[in-house]
């Protein structure tokens, strides 16, 4: 009996004692992201169930929303402008991060301070100064006029493809750093072991750079998506008057029909959408992952 | 003994005289750009040199975001007097975050119009009118124009600019363009929007800030537009080649009101400030200064800025008269509509 017991007996792993003060640097941060986030949310999300006639909880608020075409355009338009920005930025971003991540070249400082010098300015100088290129008298549409290439201006501004071009901009910086991170982390042995087993530099980026940088695409669609998304400057500056997204509506609404709670609803179905394309990328990224068996 | 005696008496001295230095502050928000330039010479160095209060002026927002901010703090917004319109009056004064101003508290209120009193409300005094009038490039239009009808002439295609709804001149010009083609101010505007429409199928777009729209006509891709007479006024003495007129039909008037948040910290010296404002000399100083209107039919100006203000009881029963609180509750519908009839149309 004694020796079954004593056979029996398995090693336990080790359990280190919880003590308060391993949680202490907690604290700060936390309380704050209480006070200055999650409070504040809270607050917003029951202001938009809050009825006109002073009743707390009600659906006429996502009722008037979900009823109303241009709302409903607003809000569609939000989507399709932060897909088209990430898709480009993603793009856009991807030759630099990697020539960013590979190069021992001396331009190499000065191409990544170029990539990330956007980000010295403001967005509303930014906005303006694309303003000044893309407006019917702007700078492109000036010298193609002058050149007798066209006789109307071409209208790049006041739509959406001036909101993409101005917020593209606006975004490439996080797009590059995302994927410049993601693909530091490939060891750069892999692509030499592929170029002396044969394979072309196409095969090369198909089959092993583009998998391994999967979470670096990743993240940067999604950084652009909900830097896009949320952005009121560049729609309100570049969109004009009938380009409305939920961000410049949540303003309208806020300071010009003062009608908090329609404009809480706008910024909730934000914050849903954000968090709907955040699941969704995160798990395409582990389906891909997986089939990729990275 | 005798040196705590002597700081008993520094601190009563102190404590005496700290609430007293406190309300010899005040915080004045209102605009940036020339307006700050004016109010500064005309109103607030008069004001600190007779009362000894010490002013500080915040440009920062407009009204609609001076309003917001009033109503997110319940009227505790951090500023003591703030330049809003008679419609955002009504409202915060509905909604009890504004000061109801007396008589008694502000003796200058009894001498303004009124009308014009009862349409600001109880919260508001009326310190300045201006007028949505038609603008022109007299360069490009020498003959000029003189009724709101002219903006849909043939030649003014793609030379007018619009203001976007968020500008409370659009919903003015939705109005004052239903009285011309045969509608009313308020319930029978589809003459209005079907006007508009047409102005929009014809104009260069829209913008929102009035400094903006200023712009186009300033550089000449806009020969005319509807715009607010006093900032007309300054581009015309500014030497560009632009005019202004009341159109015949008549106009709508931007009544600009001065108030006092509920929760001001210096309310006294607040109220002493809206009276200052209302004062006769210094409604003559505003009026010549800003080049404005004034709800004091009593006001002496010269007679070449009475030609073009509203300063006397003519010109303003002479004045469209919207009811404002109707016109605010109208506001969701009329931005739908011009959304889907308006924007839709330009080009």
């Amino acid at each position: 009996m004694t020796s079954t017991d004593t056979l029996s007996i398995t090693p336990q792993p080790t359990r280190l004692p919880i003590r308060f003060g391993q949680f202490l640097p907690l604290a700060p941060p936390s309380i704050m992201l209480i006070f200055i986030f999650a409070i504040p949310m809270g607050m917003m999300i029951a202001l938009s169930f809050r009825g006109a006639d002073g009743a707390l909880l009600t659906l006429d608020n996502y009722q008037r929303f979900f009823s109303d075409d241009l709302m409903l355009a607003g809000l569609w338009r939000t989507a399709l402008m932060s897909g088209l920005v990430a898709i480009c930025v993603t793009v856009m971003a991807y030759p630099v991060a990697y020539y960013l991540a590979r190069s021992t070249s001396r331009w190499r400082t000065v191409v990544f301070a170029l990539a990330i010098a956007p980000e010295l300015a403001g967005v509303v100088l930014r906005t303006y100064g694309w303003l000044v290129i893309l407006e019917d008298h702007g700078a492109i549409n000036s010298i193609l006029i002058w050149s007798g290439m066209i006789s109307e201006p071409l209208p790049l501004s006041k739509n959406l493809l001036g909101v993409v071009i101005g917020l593209t901009h606006v975004v490439l910086p996080f797009g590059i750093l995302s994927l410049l991170t993601s693909i530091q982390g490939i060891d750069p042995n892999l692509e030499r072991a592929a170029q002396i087993l044969g394979a072309s530099r196409l095969s090369i980026i198909r089959r092993i750079i583009l998998p391994l940088s999967v979470p670096g695409i990743v993240s940067s669609l999604l950084i652009a998506f909900t830097m896009s998304a949320s952005a009121y400057a560049t729609p309100a500056l570049l969109g004009g008057a009938g380009f409305k997204v939920l961000a410049t509506m949540v303003y309208e609404q806020v300071l010009f029909y003062i009608d908090w709670p329609l404009a809480a609803v706008m910024a909730v179905l934000l914050l849903i959408l954000m968090l709907t394309m955040t699941l969704a990328g995160t798990r395409a990224e582990a389906r891909l992952q997986r089939k990729l068996h990275v | 003994m005798k040196t705590s005696r002597q700081c008993a008496l520094a601190v009563g001295f102190i404590a005496a005289w700290a609430p007293d230095a406190i309300s010899k502050n005040l915080i004045v928000n209102s605009y940036g750009g020339p307006y700050e330039e004016i109010i500064r010479e005309r109103i607030i160095e008069p004001f600190e040199k007779k009362f000894g209060v010490n002013v500080t002026y915040d440009a920062v927002g407009s009204a609609s975001q001076d309003y917001a901010k009033t109503k997110a703090t319940g009227g505790r917004p951090g500023f003591d007097v703030v330049v809003m319109t008679a419609s955002q009056s009504l409202d915060g004064c509905r909604e009890g975050l504004l000061q109801p101003l007396t008589a008694a508290a502000v003796p200058n209120i009894s001498s303004l119009n009124p009308q014009l009193r009862a349409i600001a409300g109880e919260c508001g005094a009326v310190h300045e009118l201006q007028y949505l009038s038609l603008v022109w490039r007299k360069d490009k239009l020498p003959e000029g124009l003189s009724s709101w009808s002219d903006l849909l002439d043939e030649r003014l295609s793609g030379k007018v600019m619009l203001p976007t709804f968020q500008n409370v001149m659009a919903a003015y010009l939705i109005s004052v363009m239903s009285v011309t083609n045969g509608g009313d101010l308020l319930d029978e505007v589809d003459p209005g929007f079907e006007a508009v429409a047409a102005l929009a199928k014809g104009s260069l777009g829209f913008e929102q800030s009035s400094a903006v729209m200023e712009n186009y006509i300033k550089d000449g891709r806009a020969w005319a537009m509807p715009f607010w007479n006093g900032r007309a006024q300054l581009l015309m003495e500014s030497g560009l080649p632009v005019d202004y007129v009341r159109p015949k039909e008549g106009t709508v008037p931007l009544i600009a009101t001065l108030n006092v948040p509920i929760g001001s910290e210096n309310k006294e010296a607040a109220l002493e400030f809206v009276n200052f404002w209302l004062e006769k000399t210094s409604q003559e100083a505003w009026v010549t200064g800003y080049k404005v209107g004034s709800a004091r039919p009593d006001i002496d100006v010269p007679d070449e800025v009475r030609a073009r203000q509203i300063t006397t009881e003519t010109d303003l029963n002479a004045l469209l008269l919207p009811d404002l609180s109707a016109l605010s509750q109208r506001l969701p519908q009329w931005g739908a509509r011009w959304e889907r009839e308006v924007v839709t149309q330009a080009r």
